[in-house]
């Protein structure tokens, strides 16, 4: 087990573009979840709080990520 | 029946509470009382962090040498960096022919670094949560235990 998890944590993965990109759920739902455990008061409210903040920083950062790119070929 | 209560003076819980947040991620929520937000941030935290560093590899993922501006970001996230940093110290360098089998390139080198980075700035936002939790509730927190009387009586 300790083996398995030391060969997990000391060899890097190689990712593609697309598994990069997915990298950003996790990232954002993390950043969610953080957000919203400190700013609701009932501990109920943060499940559901979390999802929809975590749905809208998605939207939005894809958002910017294909407006730049579509200006990046514009410009090129 | 009484609860045991532990009062320790404001002016020592508050930098003890900052410095638990600090060294473990959720520690100082515990510290005051609140569990069930502690515990979220402990996990939250150091599973963004571990996956992190398992994308990028123990041996670069903290390189305050080559990335110090991240670095900073990073060492907020108290033990975890601090671990992940006595571990690729004290690993052997690898000869050249095994350094892409150890050292992170390119897209896992970011990524490690961002996830790594982002729990480190994370954190900074915890614990000044923490601390506003500290200086809002004072008489809370002196007291594991009923509420005091003089708190029963205002509400």
């Amino acid at each position: 087990m300790m083996e398995l998890l030391g060969t997990l944590l000391i060899h890097p993965v190689v990712l593609g573009r697309w598994q990069q990109m997915l990298l950003l759920l996790p990232l954002c739902l993390t950043i969610s979840i953080v957000y919203k455990t400190t700013k609701c008061e009932k501990l109920r409210d943060i499940p559901l709080s979390a999802v929809v903040s975590w749905v809208t920083i998605v939207i939005g950062m894809y958002a910017v990520g294909v407006s730049l790119l579509l200006l990046n070929k514009w410009i090129a | 029946m009484e609860r045991d209560s532990v009062k320790i003076d404001f002016n020592i819980r508050l930098p003890i509470a900052a410095f638990l947040g600090w060294l473990l991620p959720g520690a100082g929520h515990l510290f005051i009382g609140e569990r069930t937000r502690g515990l979220i941030f402990m996990v939250t935290i150091a599973l963004t962090f571990w996956c992190g560093v398992a994308i990028g590899g123990v041996k670069n993922t903290v390189n305050p040498v080559q990335r110090s501006w991240w670095f900073l970001g990073q060492i907020c996230a108290g033990s975890h960096t601090v671990v992940v940093l006595y571990w690729s110290r004290h690993m052997e360098n690898p000869p050249d022919a095994e350094k892409a089998r150890l050292i992170a390139y390119g897209r896992s080198e970011e990524v490690s670094v961002v996830y790594t980075g982002i729990c480190g700035l994370l954190n900074i936002l915890i614990i000044l949560d923490l601390l506003v939790r500290v200086e809002k509730h004072p008489e809370v927190l002196s007291q594991r235990g009923p509420p005091s009387k003089t708190k029963k009586a205002s509400t």
